[in-house]
């Protein structure tokens, strides 16, 4: 076979020097499409992590009132954390709760903690859940554990005593939903238009040697021979739109993505080296399957053997 | 008015005679029927003696117009045989069932003792490298030499470099090009060209050759050295099968000839003559 490996390797060299003009047509578009597959892929996994880091803040707090008996905190304490839905229960005193204030507003406003005599804030159990979407669920649960009236900081109204962000969470969640939605569309759109590319270019590089593919015919030459050049040349031209759009994407992260954490240092933005590694396969593969279908398409309408 | 006669092959391996004139069959024994070339012995050819056989071969491109009707035909190996008829007569359409790039509407098509018409479509390419053809039109790459041509041939079917380099000069001083070997086909008088794409076709040594109106595009001179070469080829034990509208050469060639009109054989003679003026 290494005949035929030569062989096929000229003529589509051969090819792409001829129709140079549809090739780079269809490297450029596969290119663009995967770039912005890559661009969109990054942008989800962007996404996922600001999500993620979001859902890690999601947590319940209950105060609790001055003076509560420990035992019945402790009951309370005991009965969440034993929960499936709970990741972790924590304690936090009056006098942490304190000093966790003092050290976020010192720097803003140093003149609300000089002016502080007392300590105003209660002592709480945060409530860390396995799943942030159950956060609901929970408060039901813990508004309906009767150590939570005994010892929570408002007996009268028992809602004030729990603090959970519900609004944040539903909305984060839809509109990640729609994100990936919107990707995902974008992408399948992405790559209709590339196979409609490669499927033209393929027809064209048919049609500019259908004498050859004729002659071929006639002398005998094998089916899987005729088709074998055009199949590798699709895959040949989006295996270096996949080569550009990696290059650019790589280019991308390394001078942008540090400018951007610096501008919005409250979101982690960074696309770590194994999601870039996984990106660039998905691209690589994505692209030989979308010059091989993309061919195979032009192949089946285009040259009847 | 039509006269001569049919020839079938029954079951015994007999010929019979058919005359259109009486319309009875006569039996005569096949080797009187026939005084074909003997293949070369040991060859391929001398175990397959029936080169061609086509029997009730209709074929329809739309219906109620069919441009071949119920065709029979038996070629043997070595054998030089015209397809006359005028344009639209179904030449070609009879040429490409042999090639099968068409498949027929009704009837049953062997080459060389193998049923063309249930082959499976990846055998068709083994098919085609037992059968050269050549056209009216050379079917030559322009940008390649007359030697570049044939090598591409050879290198399709993956053949060896080494094969190459020693049967394509020896095909091309056969047809008499030695010396046109790095020429381009616009290089090439139209004669030249196709001797060239005669050489493309009996590279490989087929034991069958086709050709449809391969003086189509030539001058009465030219012609009859295209003729002549078809000749020598069919002299070395290669069936050739020849389409034509050319009536001074079929005249003069004094071979078979089977005459095609509308569709339907209408006569099919040994050392025949056109027969009809138009
Ligand atoms: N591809 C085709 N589609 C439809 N009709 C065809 C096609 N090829 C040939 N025909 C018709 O079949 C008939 C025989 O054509 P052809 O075999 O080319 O004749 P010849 O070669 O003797 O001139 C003609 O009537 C022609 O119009
Ligand atoms: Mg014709």
């Amino acid at each position: 076979m290494s005949i035929n490996l030569g062989y096929f390797i000229r003529e589509s060299v051969v090819n792409f020097r001829r129709n140079w003009v549809l090739s780079l047509g269809a490297v450029i578009t596969i290119y663009l499409s995967l770039l912005l597959v890559g661009v969109s892929l990054a942008t989800s996994v962007v996404v996922t992590n600001i999500v993620k880091s979001v859902e890690e803040k999601v947590s319940i707090q209950i105060f609790i009132k001055d003076g509560a008996n420990s035992s019945d905190v402790t009951s309370l304490q005991n009965a969440v954390a034993k929960d499936d839905l709970v990741k972790s229960v924590r304690y936090i005193s009056k006098e942490e709760a304190l000093r966790i204030f003092k050290e976020q507003t010192m720097k803003e406003s140093p003149e609300i903690v000089e002016q502080l005599e007392d300590n105003p804030l209660p002592a709480s159990l945060d409530v860390e859940l396995k799943d942030p979407r159950n956060v609901e669920q929970m408060v039901v649960k813990i508004k309906a554990n009767p150590d939570f009236l005994k010892v929570c900081d408002r007996p009268d109204k028992p809602e004030e005593s729990l603090k959970y962000s519900e609004q944040t969470v539903k909305k984060l969640f839809a509109l990640t939903n729609i994100v990936r939605v919107v990707l995902a569309a974008f992408i399948g759109m992405l790559a209709v238009v590339s196979l409609i590319f490669i499927n033209n270019a393929i027809r064209l590089a048919i049609y500019a040697r259908r004498k050859e593919i004729g002659i071929m015919r006639l002398v005998g030459a094998g089916n899987w021979f005729i088709r074998t050049p055009f199949l590798l040349e699709g895959v040949i031209q989006s295996l270096i739109g996949a080569a550009l759009a990696i290059a650019t994407l790589g280019v991308v992260r390394a001078a942008l993505m540090p400018r951007i954490g610096e501008a919005l240092p409250f979101l982690p933005m960074s696309v770590n080296t194994t999601a870039s590694l996984q990106i660039s396969a998905v691209l690589v593969v994505s692209g030989v399957l979308i010059g091989l279908v993309g061919a195979a398409f032009a192949l089946r309408r285009y040259l009847k053997v | 008015m039509v006269i001569g006669r049919g020839r079938e092959t029954g079951a015994n391996g007999r010929g019979f005679c058919y005359h259109y004139a009486s319309g009875t069959a006569l039996p005569v024994p096949a080797d009187e029927s026939r005084a074909c070339p003997r293949p070369p012995s040991g060859s391929f050819l001398e175990v397959m003696p029936r080169m061609i056989h086509m029997r009730n071969v209709s074929k329809y491109y739309v219906e109620d117009k069919p441009a071949l009707v119920d065709v029979d035909v038996e070629i043997q190996s070595g054998e030089f045989v015209f397809i006359v008829g005028h344009s639209g007569s179904g030449k070609s359409t009879l040429i490409r069932l042999l090639l099968r790039e068409l498949l027929p509407t009704t009837g049953e098509i062997v080459i060389a003792g193998q049923d063309v018409i249930r082959m499976k479509s990846w055998k068709v390419p083994y098919l085609r490298r037992n059968i050269g053809c050549v056209f009216q039109d050379f079917k030559l790459l322009p940008n390649k030499t007359a030697y570049e041509n044939i090598a591409f041939a050879l290198e399709v079917i993956g053949k060896s470099r080494h094969v190459i380099r020693t049967q394509v000069p020896e095909v091309l001083r056969l047809v008499g090009l030695e010396d046109k070997i790095d020429s381009y086909p616009d290089e090439l008088s139209g004669g030249e060209q196709q001797r060239v794409s005669i050489a493309r076709a009996f590279v490989n040594r087929p034991p069958l050759l086709l050709a449809d109106e391969p003086t189509g595009n030539l001058d009465p001179q030219t012609s009859l050295g295209i003729m002549k070469l078809l000749e020598r080829i069919n002299k070395t034990g290669t069936t050739v099968l020849i389409a034509t509208h050319d009536r001074e050469m079929v005249d003069t060639m004094r071979q078979r000839v089977i005459a095609l009109e509308g569709g339907r054989m209408i006569r099919d003679q040994d050392r025949g003559v056109y027969g009809y003026v138009d």
